[in-house]
């Protein structure tokens, strides 16, 4: 380490010289075995589906084709439809600025589809309701047959309550989680042989960013995570935002796992990536799509002030999702390495740290291999619009 | 959740009970105003009728206007054709403390008389409907005034214009800004007055709400309409004590939950009416409906299917309208919606349109103090032609008009309470 070393020969040497048991067992050994796997990157101008579609088709070949991935299988997507339908930036449609476009739902859904998929669910669970999710997207002004007709055996399915089942679902953190050890999910994330999270690039005002893994935050039912849900048991229908993940000023319902340590900090920089981890870590992704085409600078949605709509151009796929994240941080400008007090994480702890340091996979560039457009030529510098952004936020609070 | 689709034909317009009449732009005479002189504080305005307390001291004021040509009369007695109705002061109701009230979902809680003025104009067709409601507190603001003119004029009615006493005041001793608020407020009624044509439209609907509305549906019936404005579903006011033939033609949905089950002839129309298509919301006391069980995953809904249309039959006895108002919104879904709103915030609209259908006026109203930024409204419906009027200015504002598959999307700009667009098919 004194001498010209990388961060990666470092951590191989480490590993050499200390025991495979303890290194395994430490945040540091996980993060020097975490997985690395191909990214795609790939720049796309437009959402029309002639240039869309032959984009993503590309993209999932060079991560080695759907086919291997989804033939015969149940998948569950998780799109971001992040606030209420009715909220726009400025005059934008929500898919440009801060949903998941729905001609990227769609055409990931048609792929799936010709790739053999048995069967594909869209699965979100929207803002402090339990309307069906086509109910939802139709105030979007999208029309829901545009996604349920692009591959058959294509649904939607509320996950903010109990929605088709009979019960949740408890799916635990295999190793052990930061905050939560498991949670009670909708059935739907357990019910599906492979899971796409199918984000949108943003930053995010409590987390940094929010990319495939900030995504999975919106597995959580509002019926047991959210600001109404019930105290003994889950509420019926979901009621508020989850405030309680974000500041943990009360626990889920009794009937689900309770946080490890409710005297640990109650900060959202500090329980939200790590409610994150805990998530992902649950509910594995197999396939993380991040795309702007378009999309908003400044934030995740519309009520951050500031924020701003921009066009990117860019969509990013991979097998894993911290090594996907880490390449869509490179893409924005940012560096995937950083921790707390660097940007994006000014206020708050790196999800990508962290779940590198769970063993989730890497976010050192250097030991991912990115296919199609490399990321400088792919970069839209979200970093040096946050400077200038934040300059002049100084600037106006004097 | 069970989603309910029904497809109605739109073809076959409705016969109508809200028939409009605004030949009057009323006022209450200030008790201040003592002198006959203050009448030329009307010269250029629409009023053209006051209501003036008995008091000895204003009969010269009686003297004068009735020279001038105004027609004079109490409030508890007012002209021929005229029914007054009491209202709410109109607007995001105000907690303790000057915090918005929120309704039980955290939406802001918004009072207004569209209803009544409708539910009036169902009852006394042709009428002329003023809604009496003295402002609230000893100053209001004139964006308050304007949120109450248009609240009534947007929906056939008129508010019948009542100065708070430090305004009239104001006014009396020619101070300027109460003379720009006095302005202000005359050019709000006067935006109305100079479109009385307007009130001679249609309402455009795709549920109908069936009742008597009184007795022991009142609570019911009354609070359906007011909190179904409040989803900004376009609903039309069905007295099932005046049904017409056509009645239910262009609707997607009624809703029947009086407490009384249907009369034999307006039970064969309403499944008249779902057998062509059309959906039917019904509670436990409309007995066991015909028709045939249907896949059944709502809460608090049995779905049946009977013809071409559907039923939806509580499960238990709808004792909440703000609850039943919302269940309608997604047993009819969003899909069918005539007006959907982006960043509207406190919004309230009103769709009508011409007797010949070639032009259509949808009235939006934003209840809070300001005005929303960068509001969008997707108008449903094959337009060509867009002018965005306010109350404020002698022209149309420019508007930005997207078209798309079978409506069309206004962005608008900065506007304080009302907007009407205009459209031309």
């Amino acid at each position: 380490m004194h001498k010209n070393c990388s961060r990666r020969e470092w951590i191989l040497r480490t590993a050499a010289a200390v025991p495979g048991a303890w290194l395994a067992g430490s945040p540091l050994g996980r993060a020097a075995v975490a997985p690395a796997l191909p990214v795609a990157v790939a720049k796309c101008k437009t959402y029309d589906a002639t240039e869309l579609v032959p984009t993503l088709s590309k993209m999932f070949d060079q991560l080695g084709g759907l086919g291997r991935l989804v033939s015969g299988k149940t998948v569950g997507i998780k799109i971001n439809l992040t606030g209420d339908a009715s909220y726009r930036l400025g005059y934008a449609p929500l898919g440009d600025t801060h949903y998941t476009h729905p001609q990227v739902i769609a055409a990931t859904v048609h792929l799936l589809g010709r790739a053999g998929a048995r069967r594909i669910r869209v699965l979100e669970s929207p803002w402090a309701t339990a309307d069906p999710v086509e109910e939802v997207v139709l105030r979007a002004n999208w029309e829901p047959r545009d996604i349920l007709g692009a591959a058959q055996n294509v649904e939607f399915e509320n996950t903010n309550y109990l929605g088709r089942a009979k019960k949740y679902t408890r799916l635990m953190v295999p190793t052990g989680g930061y905050i939560f050890p498991g949670f009670d999910l909708n059935h739907s994330y357990a019910d599906c042989d492979v899971f796409v999270s199918l984000a949108k690039m943003k930053e995010h005002d409590t987390a940094g960013i929010t990319l495939s893994m900030k995504n999975c935050f919106g597995l959580t039912p509002a019926t047991i995570y959210g600001t109404g849900a019930g105290v003994d048991e889950p509420s019926v229908l979901p009621n508020g935002g989850r405030d309680m993940v974000h500041t943990g000023f009360r626990q889920p319902s009794k009937s689900a796992p309770p946080e490890k340590d409710p005297k640990s900090s109650r900060d959202g920089g500090y329980r939200v990536p790590r409610t994150v981890v805990d998530l992902v870590g649950a509910r594995p992704i197999h396939l993380a799509i991040v795309e702007a085409v378009r999309t908003m600078a400044g934030g995740e949605g519309p009520w951050i002030a500031n924020s701003s709509l921009v066009s990117p151009g860019v969509i990013v796929a991979g097998l894993n999702c911290v090594n996907t994240d880490a390449v869509c941080m490179g893409v924005m400008g940012f560096d995937p390495m950083a921790d707390r007090g660097t940007p994006p994480f000014e206020t708050c702890d790196s999800t990508l740290r962290l779940a590198e340091d769970a063993g989730l996979g890497t976010r050192d560039l250097k030991r991912i291999e990115v296919a199609g457009t490399p990321i400088l030529q792919a970069r839209f510098d979200f970093a040096a619009l946050r400077r200038e952004r934040r300059a002049k936020m100084g600037r106006w609070r004097g | 959740m069970l989603t309910l689709r029904s497809g109605a034909s739109r073809a076959a317009k409705r016969d109508t009970f809200d028939k409009m009449n605004a030949e009057w732009t009323p006022m209450r005479w200030p008790g201040s105003w003592k002198s006959p002189s203050a009448l030329g504080l009307l010269k250029g305005t629409p009023i053209n009728c006051l209501l003036i307390d008995k008091d000895a001291a204003l009969l010269p004021v009686i003297k004068q206007a009735k020279q001038a040509g105004l027609q004079v009369a109490e409030i508890a007695s007012p002209p021929p054709g005229v029914a007054v109705v009491p209202g709410e002061w109109p607007g995001v109701a105000m907690a303790r403390g000057g915090g918005a009230s929120a309704g039980p979902t955290g939406v802001p809680w918004v009072d207004s008389n569209s209803w009544k003025i409708r539910l009036e104009a169902a009852r006394r067709p042709g009428t002329n409907i003023w809604v009496d409601v003295p402002p609230k507190g000893a100053r209001v603001s004139a964006s308050s005034y304007r949120t109450a003119i248009a609240d009534a004029g947007a929906h056939g009615g008129r508010w019948v214009i009542s100065l708070d006493a430090q305004l009239a005041a104001g006014i009396g001793d020619g101070k300027p800004d109460a003379v720009a608020a006095w302005k202000e407020i005359t050019g709000a009624a006067g935006f109305f007055s100079k479109r009385d044509q307007w009130s001679t439209y249609v309402p455009e609907a795709v549920v109908g709400v069936v009742s008597d509305f009184a007795g022991d549906n009142e609570f019911m019936g009354q609070e359906l309409l007011n909190l179904i404005g409040r989803t900004n579903q376009q609903y039309a006011v069905l007295l099932k004590t005046k049904l017409p033939k056509t009645l239910f033609g262009g609707l997607r949905a009624v809703i029947y939950a009086d407490a009384q089950p249907p009369e034999a002839e307006l039970r064969k129309q309403i499944l008249d009416f779902v057998n062509a298509g059309g959906l039917l919301i019904t509670g436990p006391k409309w007995g066991v409906p015909p028709g045939i069980p249907a896949k059944d995953d709502h809460p608090r809904y049995a779905a049946r299917t009977l013809g071409k249309g559907r039923i939806a039959v509580a499960k238990a006895d709808p004792d909440d309208p703000y609850i039943l108002a919302n269940d309608s919104a997604l047993l009819i879904s969003h899909r069918y919606e005539l007006l959907r709103f982006w960043n509207g915030g406190a919004v309230g609209s009103y769709l009508t349109v011409a007797p010949d259908r070639k032009r259509a006026v949808a009235h939006l109203l934003f209840y809070a103090d300001r005005g929303p930024d960068h509001a969008s409204v997707r108008i449903a419906g094959r337009y060509r032609k867009v002018n965005l009027w306010t109350p404020d200015r002698p022209e149309p504002r420019p508007v930005e008009v997207e078209i798309q598959k079978d409506a069309v999307e206004l962005h608008l700009p900065a506007v304080s309470q009302y907007a009407a667009a205009e459209l031309e098919a």
